[in-house]
């Protein structure tokens, strides 16, 4: 992946390079996993596979996001960290407050314990990635530093 | 597929593992050790893809077979992608991301196993 380099320098080197590793790993493992489901036995737990693609796609989006880096990435990337992260939290709590509902297991079932709750792990990894590179990008403030704007609604 | 295969392969992999984050915490670039280790690890797996096939062709049926040919394909492929990935890296996280593609070799070998033992009859 060389000819990404030009792009992705901020987001996929160095450290980042580890997170795009665990994110391309992650995005294959779920994908795979949620194709097998979602094509053999879709009736057994549909709420449960249709989360497992949902996470499968949030996995290739943030695998995606960081490879290409620059600020389109770093916003796809941001935005795929915090959707997995609500999406760990949300069903890990849900998987343990109703079981019965998750008669099979989701990949951010129980915060995640069947992959060593790296899932839990991995996108607060990625967001601390992601704001240290914006303080690195964002120009040095001016004294006093801009006042932010609201935003409109 | 037989855990003849597995425990030498989950130690090389282990071996892979130890040196990407020795070399990180060194603060060093990957070197010749890494690529003889990933090398090895990688032999091991190709030996065990080509015995793993042969008893697929054999007619041992696992379970849950389409989740066990795509372990058994990703599981070659990871070493490699992970040292392809890794060698363009110039600083010391080349070795972490060795070590991440060791870490989930290691997982899935055990996870393949399981997937052989469980045949549905």
């Amino acid at each position: 992946m060389a000819e990404a380099r030009p792009t992705g320098t901020d987001t996929a080197g160095g450290p980042g390079r580890v997170l795009v590793a665990l994110y391309g790993v992650f995005a294959l493992a779920t994908t795979s996993r949620a194709a097998v489901q979602l094509a053999t036995q879709f009736d057994r737990a549909p709420l449960a596979y249709l989360l497992s693609a949902l996470a499968a796609v949030v996995y290739v989006v943030a695998t995606v996001g960081l490879v290409r880096g620059g600020r389109p990435g770093r916003r796809t990337a941001t935005i795929a960290c915090a959707v997995e992260l609500a999406g760990v939290l949300i069903v890990g709590a849900l998987s343990l407050a109703d079981p019965a509902a998750f008669p099979d297991e989701t990949v951010w079932s129980g915060f995640g314990r069947g992959y060593f709750y790296v899932p839990l792990v991995l996108p607060v990894l990625g967001l601390l990635w992601l704001r240290s590179l914006a303080a690195q990008n964002s120009p040095p403030p001016k004294s006093p530093p801009p006042p932010k704007s609201p935003p409109s609604p | 597929m037989s855990t003849g295969l597995v425990v030498p392969a989950t130690v090389a992999a282990a071996v892979v593992a130890a040196l990407g984050l020795l070399s990180t915490a060194l603060r060093r670039r990957i070197g010749m050790a890494h690529l003889t280790a990933t090398g090895v690890l990688e032999l091991l797996l190709v030996v065990q893809a080509v015995v793993a096939g042969a008893g697929l062709a054999g007619g041992h049926r696992p379970a849950e077979l389409a989740t066990f040919v795509a372990y058994l394909g990703s599981v070659v492929l990871l070493p490699v992608a992970g040292y392809l990935w890794a060698r363009t890296e110039p600083t010391r996280w080349a070795g972490t991301v060795l070590a991440v593609a060791a870490a989930a070799v290691g997982v899935m070998l055990w996870r393949l196993l399981q997937l052989w033992e469980v045949t549905g009859g």
